[in-house]
């Protein structure tokens, strides 16, 4: 059997692991679109905008759709990852899975496949309701930007997710600090309220964090407004040096025995 | 056959000042069945750790079916199937899910439905693994070991927790492994279960071996003998007793146990000096040497 085949076959025993757990359907898929209806049919008129920090003006419509987006990448990605990767080391199974021919790395894609495919379909299905529910349009011209963003941003994510499992020594303690840790970076990073609405220290502690990039990538792609391309160095450049410590922090910390135990 | 599937020569294992395995030697011949016993805390999790390749050691030569397990590979990982003491497998996995993905690790791996057939779950293929007993999700355990087709497993207490007829069960799929020619090395806090299962025995006591050979062996190396039990009568004493013997000859609460070398000999003198005196022997049984007996002896505190 090829090591491709392998990362497929973990990929897929994760997504049917995601898809019976109900508390993942719950949380990670259906509360990002509950999110995104509320807000729109709260927050909302279809006159209202407003002003990214890149001085491009936004419906309101469409930057929540793009901030949920955000949102539900990083559940998809790190919060997912942290959970399930130290879980599966806590009750054996990684440890199981060292004893076998397994090369290591085909588990570890495996997982980011699957958190990947989440991300990208929760993207979609966000996507498909805020232009058919709210009008939200899909600017032609920064699509390849927007992609590019969803890419590098749950890339980036999904190393932080696995270099936090390698912090969390029980599953309660990462299901409590992965979705915490985006709950509270959300309200600084434009997913709920939008950052010209912060005070300036708030949204300066927002900006160390790479969700306010992912956030602020998509929503400038999102903006019909935006000339260009749409990417801008800034948050490309914050969400790659993330992406650098989170891989560092996994490649150096990464445990595949449980942890509680030998403590 | 007499090839070695494992041979250890000079193992120790240190954790800081505590060492924890202090010199370990034996062989494993291959298609054998080894009992690995001891005490919690004699260091039997270590030394299997090592031989497993999970862990590193700090000293002596170990080689596992040829192979050092302190620099494992993927081919030697191919030969080599574990089952883990501590290891639950995804409750939302079913058990036909679960040998599928292993065997995509393998590149010769026994065909999965017969493997499912061999651990006895073929009912169960379709069940989810949460909602098998804890024997059931042993033996998916034990499928995932040996979905690999290896040609030596280790079975880290394979029964624990088990009731009697699921550990019956348990011996014959074990059985059934030695007689497809596999090595199973085997620990158990179960001494009926070595002495059922295993060719051989190693006796592990704080970090050392302290006996190894089959149980018989083991039992005369300690001079244990067979032992014959009953309750005194009549105005029969335990004096007399050994002087008809000249045994070995103790009280052990009601009853009275002596030592034999000779059992018919000595149950023919018994009977006769039962008979003269016209005593009954009440309870009156014959022990062979038994594996717990000896292994109780063998890892008592301060012997």
């Amino acid at each position: 059997m090829s090591d491709r085949g392998i990362v497929l076959a973990q990929a897929r025993m994760a997504i049917l692991v995601a898809l019976r757990t109900p508390r993942t359907i719950i949380f990670t898929i259906a509360f990002p679109v509950v999110l995104l209806v509320l807000f729109n049919s709260i927050f909302t008129s279809s006159s209202e905008t407003t002003t990214l920090p890149s001085d491009v003006k936004i419906g309101a419509a469409s930057y929540f759709t793009a901030g949920i987006i955000a949102y539900a990448a990083a559940l998809s990605t790190f919060t997912t990852l942290a959970v399930s990767l130290t879980t599966q080391r806590e009750n054996g199974q990684l440890k199981r899975y060292r004893g076998t021919p397994m090369p290591p790395w085909t588990f570890i894609a495996g997982q980011i496949v699957r958190a990947e495919a989440q991300a990208l379909a929760m993207a979609a299905i966000l996507l498909a309701i805020g232009g058919v529910a709210y009008g939200v349009p899909v600017p032609a011209s920064t699509f390849p930007a927007f992609l590019l963003y969803l890419l590098l941003g749950t890339a980036t994510l999904c190393s932080l997710g696995i270099a936090l499992s390698s912090f969390t020594p029980t599953p309660d303690a990462a299901s409590t600090v992965a979705p915490f840790s985006i709950v509270i970076l959300s309200f600084i990073s434009g997913v709920w309220i939008p950052v010209d609405q912060l005070p300036q220290w708030l949204e300066a502690v927002g900006k160390l964090f790479p969700l306010y990039h992912l956030a602020l990538g998509l929503q400038t792609t999102l903006a019909p407004g935006t000339v260009g391309s749409g990417l801008e160095l800034g948050n490309v450049a914050a969400l790659a040096i993330w992406a650098l410590i989170g891989i560092r922090i996994a490649t150096r910390r990464f445990k595949w025995e449980p942890q509680a135990a030998a403590a | 056959m007499s090839e070695v599937a494992i041979s250890v020569r000079g193992l120790r294992k240190a954790y800081g000042e505590n060492e924890a395995v202090a010199g370990v030697d034996f062989e494993v011949s291959a298609g054998e069945v080894f009992g690995f016993l001891g005490p919690n805390g004699a260091g039997k999790t270590t030394t299997i750790e090592i031989l497993e390749g999970y862990r590193e050691r700090s000293g002596g030569e170990v080689s596992v079916l040829g192979v050092d397990p302190g620099t494992p590979t993927r081919a030697w990982r191919e030969r080599v199937g574990l089952v883990l003491q501590e290891c639950e497998l995804d409750p939302l996995w079913t058990v036909r899910e679960a040998v599928s993905l292993f065997a995509r690790f393998y590149s010769r791996p026994r065909e999965v439905e017969e493997t499912i057939d061999l651990v006895g779950l073929g009912e169960k293929r379709d069940a989810r693994i949460g909602s098998l007993s804890g024997g059931q999700k042993r033996r998916a355990d034990v499928a995932l070991g040996i979905v690999g087709d290896p040609d030596l497993i280790f079975l880290d207490e394979p029964t624990t927790g088990f009731d009697p007829g699921a550990r019956r069960e348990a011996w014959n799929m074990i059985e059934g492994l030695k007689a497809l020619g596999k090595t199973v090395f085997l620990t158990t806090h179960y001494m009926d279960e070595a002495q059922h299962l295993a060719d051989r025995v190693a006796i592990l006591r704080s970090g050392r071996i302290v006996a190894q050979g089959s149980t018989e062996e083991i039992a005369g190396a300690i001079g244990r003998s067979t032992v014959i039990a009953f309750e005194l009568d009549g105005d029969l004493t335990i004096e007399e007793v050994r002087s008809t013997l000249g045994a070995d000859v103790a009280r052990v609460g009601d009853q009275v146990e002596a030592q034999s070398t000779d059992p018919q000999r000595d149950l023919y003198r018994l009977l006769t000096l039962a008979q003269r005196r016209d005593a009954e022997l009440r309870g009156l049984e014959v022990r062979r040497p038994n594996l717990e007996d000896v292994f109780l002896e063998l890892t008592r505190e301060g012997s």
